[in-house]
C-alpha cells in the first residue's frame, strides 16, 4: 500500500517506546515485542525443560509477568512475600507492591529482572551488593555490605521505578524470585482465579518482554490501565454533567 | 492485667480532639477474649462508660473504629467497624465496611481507634505507626468524600494511605450520614458521620508500616489461614458473587425470591429490573473487580458510564442494596440515573438506604396526596424521576430549605410530622429505614431487620444462630462471606482453629457460641436501658397488614405467626425471657454479672 493512501494517523511516526506501552499490559504479546528487538532467548535459557514433558525437571521461573488489567489489588502476593521472606505478614516489607492509581486502578509494582540489571550495574560497593542468582535470575542483596538509605543508586537506576525501601533497614527490597518459585505468583492464581484470570505468571522465559514493562513507570502503567478500563474518564473523577445542579461543594 | 500473646497488642490508640491530644490505651487479655474487638469492644466500652440516656452528641461521646485479631493476619479478615451511640436511632448501632484500612491500623500498632471530644475547628487526622497529627480541615470542609480523600494523598505525598471521610452530609448533621472508606467503600448503618461532623472531624488517614500482627503459634495459624482460605478460593458458594458481585442478586430476588423492595415496598414484582440490575452493568458498565485486603472474592465492581448525560461517571455498583434502594425501590429504568444517585449518596456521604427510604416513602406520600410539592419547596418527586431524586439528595445532603431540612430526619419522624396515616407505609424498624430485601418474600430476613441491635440492617444474621455468628464476624471484624456465609453453623470450628493458635487461646466451639451470645446480649443490655423491649423487634406495618400483590410470593405477608415464632426462637436462643430482655440466670452465664442492677433498674422505669 503507497504511503499517502494511508490515514492520517498510520503515517505517523510512533516511537517505539509507545508501542510498547500499548502493548505492555499483556503478557501475550511477548512474541510481538520479541520480533521487533527484544532479546532473543539465549541458548541456556532455550534449554529449559518443559512442563509435563517425561524426563524434564520442573523449571525454575525465571521472568514474571503481568496481566495487569486482572489486578484486584488484593494484596495477596504483598502478604505472600513476607510471609515467605521473614515468616510474618507485614506488606511493608514485601518486594512487590501494588500502588493505586487514581483510586480506579492497582497496578502491581514489581521487578521485571532485566538482562543487564541497571540496579546491579548502579551499585557502587565493591563487590556489588546486588547480584544475580545464575540460578534463579533472582536479584540477591548482600545486607552486609549494601550502604542502605544513604545510597539506594539501584532505586535511582531502575527503569521501572520499583524499588522500595525496607521501613526497619533502610535497604532495597528487592525481588529474589522465591528461589524460582515465586510465592507471589502462586498468591494471585489463587487469588483472581475466578473469573478473570490471575494477573502474576511466572515464566522460564522472558523473550525480551521484561524490555517492555521495564521502561513503564508504575505512573504510567496506571495511566496506560486507567485509558484501556474507563476511557473516556482516565483521571478516574467522579464527573459531573456540566447541566447538573450537583456541583456545589465540589 | 495479662498482655495478650498474639492477635492483638493490647492497644488501643485514644484520642481526644478537644485537647488534641492523644495515647494508648491498653486493652487487657480478659476483655478480649471476651469481647475480642470490633463490635464486642465498642459494647464493652458503651457498656462501661455510658449511663442510659446518654446523649449521643455530647463533646465525651465515643466513636470507636474497631479492627480484630485476624486484622493484618493472614486470615481473611479485612473489615472495619464503627461502633458509637447513634442520634438517627437513639441506640448503640455499629457499622462494617470492607477495604484495606483494618490491616492499616493493626500494621500500624493499634487493636482500634477511641475517639473522643470536639474540636474547636475542623481537622482531620494523620496517623503514621505511632504518631498522630492534628491538620487542618478548614479546606476540606465542604468538600465531597472523594475530594477530601484525594487531599488527604496529597497531603501525606503517599498514594497508600487508608482513608475514612465524611461529606457534607456529616459536616452538616444529617442524621443518616455515612463514612466513605477509600472512597468507594461506606460505613453507614451507625450514622457516624453526623458524629463526625458533631466532632468536627473530616476524616482520619492511617499508615503502617512498622509492625506485624503478633501470633502465638504461627506454624499451627497459617495451617488453619490456609485451610481458610482453601475454602474460600476453592469453595463454590461466592462463583456468583466473585463474578456478578451483589448487583446479581437484583434479579435473582425479583425473579426466584419474590424480595426484591420495589416502590418502597409496595410489590415485590418489577420486570424493569433486567434494565438497571446486575446484568446490564455486566455488559454495558463494569469494567474491573476490586477486592479487600487479601480476599480471593473481590466483590467490588468498578465501572464507568459511556453516554449519555452521566458520560464519564466512574462509579461503584451497583450493589444489591444501593440498586434496591436507589433503583427498584424507585421504579428506576435508566441505568445511568441509578448509578448516578448512588454516586451521589457517596460523594456527599448519605446512607444509600436511608437515603433511598427517605426517597421513596416521600414519592408514594406524594402519589396518595399526604404531602404536596408545596411542602417540599416545590419539589415532586415520582417513580423513575432521576432529576428530582438527584436534586433531592443534594437538598438532604446540604440541608438546604425547608424541604432539605424535613427530609434530613429520615421517614420515622418525616412520617411522624406529616400524619395523614403515613404510619402504614413508612417502613422502618427501631427507627432506621430497611434494606432492599423485603421480609415477606424473605421471611428470615425479618430476625436481621428486627432482632438486630442496629434495627433495619440486613446484615445482623438471618436466623438466631445467625444473630449470634454475625455478632462474632463483626466483633472479629472478618466478611461475613469469607466466614459463616460460607460455613454456616460448621463456622465455630474454623474460626476457633484459627484464633487458638493466633490468640494463644484454648477455646473450644462451645465458647465461641458462649462469645457470640455474650456480646450480642451486652448490646441488648445498652437497648434495653434505653426502653427498647419486644415491642419494639417489629417489621413495619405494612409487612403484617398487605399481602403481596404479585411475583414468586404473591399474596404473602409475614404473620402474626411467623413474628411470634421469631421471637420465640430468637429470646430462648439466646435466653432472654418472652419481652426480650436478657434474665438475670444469662448475664450470670455469660460473665455479664456486673450489669444486672442496671438491667432491673431499667426493667422497672420502662415497666418491662
Ligand atoms: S526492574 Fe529494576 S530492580 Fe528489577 S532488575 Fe530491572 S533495574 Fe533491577
Ligand atoms: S517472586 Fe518472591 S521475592 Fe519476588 S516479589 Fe514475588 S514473592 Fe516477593
Ligand atoms: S495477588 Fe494478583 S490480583 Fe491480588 S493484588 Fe497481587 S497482582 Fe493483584
Amino acid at each position: 500500500m503507497e504511503d499517502k493512501k494511508l490515514p492520517d494517523v498510520l503515517k505517523k511516526e510512533t516511537s517505539r517506546r509507545d508501542f510498547l506501552r500499548g502493548t505492555a499490559t499483556a503478557a501475550g504479546s511477548a512474541i510481538a515485542i520479541s520480533a521487533i528487538g527484544g532479546i532473543a532467548p539465549k541458548k541456556a535459557e532455550a534449554q529449559y525443560s518443559v512442563q509435563g514433558v517425561p524426563g524434564t525437571k520442573p523449571y525454575a521461573q525465571k521472568y514474571r509477568f503481568a496481566e495487569r488489567q486482572n489486578c484486584t489489588g488484593c494484596r495477596s502476593c504483598e502478604f505472600a512475600c513476607s510471609l515467605f521472606h521473614y515468616g510474618t505478614a507485614r506488606p511493608a516489607l514485601a518486594r512487590i507492591y501494588i500502588a493505586k492509581y487514581k483510586d480506579i486502578v492497582d497496578v502491581p509494582v514489581m521487578c521485571w529482572h532485566c538482562d543487564d540489571a541497571p540496579c546491579i550495574k548502579a551499585c557502587p560497593t565493591t563487590p556489588n551488593s546486588l547480584t544475580k542468582d545464575p540460578k534463579t535470575n533472582g536479584i540477591i542483596l548482600n545486607e552486609k555490605t549494601c550502604l542502605g538509605a544513604k545510597c539506594m543508586k539501584c532505586q535511582e537506576a531502575c527503569p521501572a521505578k520499583y524499588i522500595r525501601g525496607n521501613p526497619d533497614t533502610g535497604q532495597p527490597l528487592i525481588c529474589d524470585l522465591c528461589g524460582g518459585d515465586p510465592q507471589c505468583v502462586k498468591a494471585c492464581m489463587e487469588q483472581a482465579g475466578n473469573p478473570q484470570g490471575p494477573c502474576l505468571q511466572g515464566r522460564p522465559l522472558g523473550i525480551g518482554v521484561n524490555m517492555a514493562f521495564r521502561e513503564v513507570t508504575p505512573e504510567q502503567a496506571g495511566k496506560d490501565l486507567a485509558n484501556l478500563l474507563f476511557y473516556p474518564n482516565v483521571e478516574g473523577k467522579r464527573v459531573v454533567p456540566a447541566k447538573s445542579k450537583t456541583r456545589k461543594g465540589r | 492485667m495479662t498482655a495478650p500473646k498474639g492477635g492483638n497488642f493490647g492497644k488501643v490508640l485514644e484520642i481526644d480532639l478537644s485537647k488534641q491530644t492523644y495515647k494508648t490505651r491498653p486493652v487487657s487479655e480478659e476483655i478480649l477474649q471476651k469481647y475480642i474487638g470490633g463490635r464486642g469492644l465498642g459494647a464493652y466500652y458503651a457498656l462501661t462508660e455510658y449511663k442510659a440516656g446518654k446523649n449521643p452528641l455530647d463533646e465525651d461521646a465515643f466513636v470507636f473504629i474497631g479492627v480484630g485479631p485476624m486484622s493484618g493476619t493472614m486470615a481473611l479478615s479485612h473489615r472495619t467497624c464503627f461502633v458509637n451511640k447513634n442520634p438517627y436511632t437513639g441506640n448503640i448501632n455499629h457499622s462494617e465496611c470492607g477495604a484495606h484500612l483494618a490491616s492499616e491500623i493493626k500494621f500500624a500498632g493499634w487493636d482500634g481507634i477511641y475517639i473522643k471530644g470536639r474540636a474547636r475547628k475542623p481537622v482531620w487526622l494523620a496517623i503514621v505507626n505511632d504518631k498522630v497529627e492534628f491538620k487542618d480541615a478548614s479546606k476540606m470542609w465542604g468538600k465531597t468524600t472523594e475530594t477530601a480523600h484525594e487531599m488527604m494523598i496529597k497531603e501525606m505525598k503517599d498514594p497508600e494511605i487508608r482513608t475514612v471521610v465524611i461529606g457534607p452530609a456529616g459536616e452538616n448533621g444529617v442524621l443518616y450520614a455515612c463514612l466513605v472508606v477509600e472512597r468507594f467503600r461506606a460505613a453507614a448503618r451507625s450514622d457516624t458521620g453526623s458524629v463526625f461532623g458533631d466532632k468536627k472531624l473530616k476524616g482520619i488517614a492511617v499508615r503502617g508500616t512498622k509492625y506485624a500482627v503478633p501470633v502465638a503459634d504461627n506454624a499451627k495459624f497459617l495451617a488453619a489461614a490456609r485451610v481458610n482460605k482453601e475454602n474460600n478460593m476453592r469453595g463454590e458458594a461466592w462463583e456468583g458473587i466473585k463474578k456478578w458481585g451483589t448487583g446479581g442478586l437484583m434479579e435473582l430476588k425479583h425473579f426466584l425470591h419474590g424480595s426484591l423492595i420495589t416502590k418502597n415496598f409496595q410489590t415485590t414484582w418489577y420486570p424493569d429490573v433486567v434494565k438497571i440490575g446486575g446484568e446490564e452493568a455486566m455488559r454495558t458498565f463494569w469494567k474491573r473487580h476490586a477486592a479487600c485486603t487479601n480476599c480471593p472474592t473481590h466483590c467490588l465492581k468498578l465501572g464507568v458510564i459511556r453516554s449519555g448525560k452521566y458520560a464519564g461517571l466512574v462509579a461503584e455498583g451497583p450493589e444489591y442494596e444501593s440498586g434496591g434502594l436507589l433503583g427498584t425501590n424507585l421504579g428506576m429504568t435508566k441505568f445511568d440515573e441509578m448509578i448516578a444517585l448512588i454516586e451521589a449518596c457517596d460523594a456527599y456521604g448519605l446512607d444509600n438506604i436511608s437515603t433511598g427510604g427517605v426517597l421513596g416513602f416521600l414519592t408514594e406520600a406524594m402519589e396518595k396526596g399526604a404531602i404536596k410539592p408545596a411542602d417540599l419547596d416545590g419539589l415532586k418527586p415520582k417513580w423513575d424521576d432521576g432529576d428530582t431524586y438527584m436534586e433531592m439528595i443534594r437538598r438532604i445532603a446540604y440541608k438546604e430549605g425547608k424541604a432539605g431540612k424535613f427530609m434530613a430526619q429520615g421517614v420515622a419522624r418525616m412520617s411522624k410530622q406529616i400524619g395523614k396515616g403515613t404510619e402504614a407505609y413508612a417502613c422502618t424498624v427501631k427507627g432506621r429505614e430497611l434494606a432492599a430485601h423485603d421480609p415477606r418474600g424473605d421471611k428470615i430476613r425479618a430476625y436481621s431487620y428486627t432482632m438486630g441491635t442496629n434495627g433495619g440492617d440486613h446484615h445482623e444474621g438471618q436466623g438466631p444462630q445467625a444473630l449470634g455468628m454475625t455478632a462474632m464476624a463483626d466483633s472479629l471484624v472478618i466478611c461475613s462471606f469469607t466466614n459463616f456465609l460460607l460455613y454456616g453453623a460448621g463456622a465455630d470450628k474454623i474460626t476457633t482453629d484459627m484464633l487458638n493458635p493466633l490468640c494463644g487461646w484454648d477455646w473450644k466451639t462451645e465458647d465461641y457460641w458462649t462469645a457470640c451470645k455474650r456480646i450480642f446480649t451486652a448490646e441488648r443490655i445498652l437497648l434495653v436501658r434505653e426502653g427498647v423491649s419486644s415491642k419494639d423487634d417489629r417489621l413495619p406495618i405494612r409487612m403484617y397488614r398487605e399481602k403481596l400483590p404479585a411475583g414468586p410470593r404473591k399474596d404473602v405477608v409475614f404473620t402474626d405467626a411467623d413474628q411470634k415464632d421469631m421471637e420465640a426462637k430468637t429470646y430462648g436462643f439466646f435466653g432472654w425471657d418472652a419481652k426480650g430482655i436478657p434474665t438475670e440466670a444469662t448475664l450470670k452465664a455469660y460473665g455479664l454479672d456486673p450489669f444486672i442492677d442496671e438491667l432491673n433498674a431499667a426493667k422497672k422505669k420502662y415497666n418491662l
